[in-house]
């Protein structure tokens, strides 16, 4: 396992784009919240700026995380990117060539996505912290850490998402495209036409839209508590869920991976 | 002296068997029932026009693409992956990361291959490639990226290397290059096995050939019995049909074609004019004409390949 992310490693240590885009997400999702804590990036109207209340511990979990499942799109491109290389150059072949089993091939590349959940959820756990000590008290800690953990599910399930949605088309420009298109306009309009048709919340269940269910915006959820609307499914659903489409990826690709031609 | 003997007779182990592969893309089938061996240390060229499955059959031995039956083994049925690990290859075009130094491409090849102690620098040395080993793959000539892609194949010393069109994209200079290349990895026992159209280069390289035509295996084995080049003689009289009948039971003629007013004979290699001229004047037969043809190989290989297309 330590060899196949080692050579992961290799492959990507003095690659400028991988860089860039990790340097995208560490950089702009503090200075964005940075911005809303502190009053000039506004949600709300006027003067009234009810989510910059929400960067002290308790809330500051959710608050980082609703914006961290904006920010993952960086990863996320950076995982397409990564992976379609690997056809672009046909070193998928040439890994195969030299010697790999094709399986060995695709869990090199899950390694990377996963580790890069796990760094995304290291950072967000560092962030809030920084913001939770600045903005709070540190007898509040943890408060509702829950949500951390909310987002590191969300960021795998983007994350293999984007790797499986890559396998599959493996041009980076379609891919990318693909991945917008659907994660953006194509599942809201199917998860809100599902809902709407079936009078049900069986379109909160679609692939990434289960894991945005787990971190609503959250300026609406708190209006919804104090309207006492909350949803009435338990996040435990969204979490299973998540974790069910996670695992149908994972097959689905492996199953792609050792029938076709490379 | 009895052990020495005994050495003597026990043949030499096949590397690859190669049995009935068949594969189809869509309605195309690219290969179909193809067997043969490549024996130890042999130089074996797979020849055959563009299209007629080389690169198929060689991505299926290196397990990039999947066969439709038939199946293969290396070194005597060890698994595929760890054999793929001792075997050089260079297959289509060079396979590596743009962004990363000639070094750092050769280093994951390496890992990949887990060798312990692979040698880089003299791989890239004995390519000629050092000068630029820090250089991105992206800023290479065609010629230095083929040069990059042998010298990934051979690190860690390959039992096997397997190369597609190796000396393809090469200027003159490099073609002899690989050529000499080639050559002296088979004095040091490594066996070869490359994939051409160009008969002129399998004929003066390798040892053993295997010639494909759609997807057909058409016939395997040594290069100067598979691909030796047989004379004609042509021989013509007043008479052709008492000729004809006169040469049917001659010993050392093969075959009789009637070409015009002539007869065009295929003979056998200890087979001269003059021993058809005394047979024919033997048997009353007086000749008014009689040619001796070398055939080129270019010819036979035509032949060879328009032979199957009729059947």
């Amino acid at each position: 396992m330590n060899e196949l992310l080692s050579i992961e490693w290799l492959k990507i240590k003095t690659y400028k784009t991988f860089w860039v885009l990790i340097g995208c997400f560490a950089l702009l999702l503090p200075t964005w919240n940075y911005g809303i804590a502190n009053g000039f990036m506004k949600i709300g109207s006027g003067d009234l700026n009810i989510v910059s209340q929400a960067y002290s511990f308790s809330n500051v979990w959710q608050n980082l995380g609703f914006w961290t499942s904006i920010f993952v799109v960086f990863i996320s491109i950076l995982i397409i990117i990564l992976t379609t290389n690997e056809y672009q150059f046909r070193t998928n072949r040439q890994n195969i060539i030299d010697g790999w089993k094709r399986l060995e091939f695709y869990h090199a590349k899950w390694l990377l996505v996963f580790v890069l959940s796990v760094f995304t959820i290291v950072y967000v756990f560092l962030i809030g912290l920084i913001f939770g000590l600045s903005y709070g008290s540190i007898s509040d800690f943890p408060g509702n850490i829950s949500f951390l953990f909310f987002t590191w599910i969300l960021s795998l399930n983007y994350y293999s998402f984007s790797f499986l949605l890559a396998l599959l088309l493996k041009k980076s420009g379609i891919t990318i495209g693909m991945f917008f298109l659907y994660s953006m306009i194509l599942e809201a309009l199917l998860s809100k036409g599902i809902n709407w048709w079936s009078h049900s919340i069986a379109g909160n269940f679609l692939p990434l839209q289960c894991s945005d269910e787990l971190l609503p915006f959250p300026l609406l959820d708190m209006v919804k508590r104090l309207a006492n609307m909350s949803d009435s499914v338990v996040s435990i659903w969204y979490v299973l869920a998540s974790f069910g489409w996670i695992i149908i990826y994972y097959l689905l690709g492996r199953k792609k991976l050792l029938k076709s031609d490379w | 002296m009895a052990k020495l003997s005994l050495l003597k007779i026990i043949p030499l182990d096949s590397v690859l068997k190669v049995q009935g592969i068949s594969k189809a893309y869509g309605t195309i089938q690219a290969l179909s029932d193809v067997s043969f061996s490549v024996p130890a240390g042999c130089v074996f060229g797979i020849l055959g026009p563009n299209g007629s499955g080389k690169t198929t059959l060689l991505g299926i031995l290196l397990h990039v693409l999947q066969s439709d039956s038939g199946n293969y083994s290396w070194f005597n049925e060890m698994p595929s992956d760890q054999a793929r690990q001792q075997i050089g290859s260079l297959l289509e075009t060079p396979n590596f990361y743009h962004y990363l130094s000639a070094w750092d491409n050769l280093k994951i090849a390496a890992r990949i291959k887990r060798l312990i102690n692979p040698d880089i620098d003299f791989a890239l040395k004995t390519l000629g490639l050092y000068d630029r080993r820090n250089s991105t793959f992206q800023t290479f000539s065609l010629g230095m990226k083929q040069r990059l892609a042998l010298a990934s194949a051979l690190l860690g010393k390959p039992k096997i290397l397997v190369l597609d069109e190796p000396t393809n994209g090469l200027d003159p200079n490099g073609i002899a290059e690989i050529r000499d290349l080639i050559e002296s990895l088979h004095q040091q026992g490594i066996t070869v096995i490359m994939a051409s159209h160009l008969l002129d280069e399998v004929e003066k390289v390798c040892t053993h050939v295997a010639v494909l035509k759609k997807g057909n295996l058409l016939l395997s084995g040594k290069v100067d019995e598979v691909l030796r080049s047989t004379d004609q003689i042509e021989i013509s009289a007043r008479d052709l049909n008492a000729l004809s009948a006169v040469l049917k039971h001659a010993k050392g003629i093969l075959q009789i074609e009637q070409v015009g007013d002539r007869l065009l004979l295929q003979c056998s290699e200890q087979t001269k004019p003059q021993d058809v001229n005394e047979y024919c004047a033997q048997n009353g037969i007086f000749l008014s004409h009689i040619t001796w043809k070398k055939k080129s190989l270019e010819r036979k290989f035509m032949e060879l390949i328009n032979e199957n297309q009729t059947n």
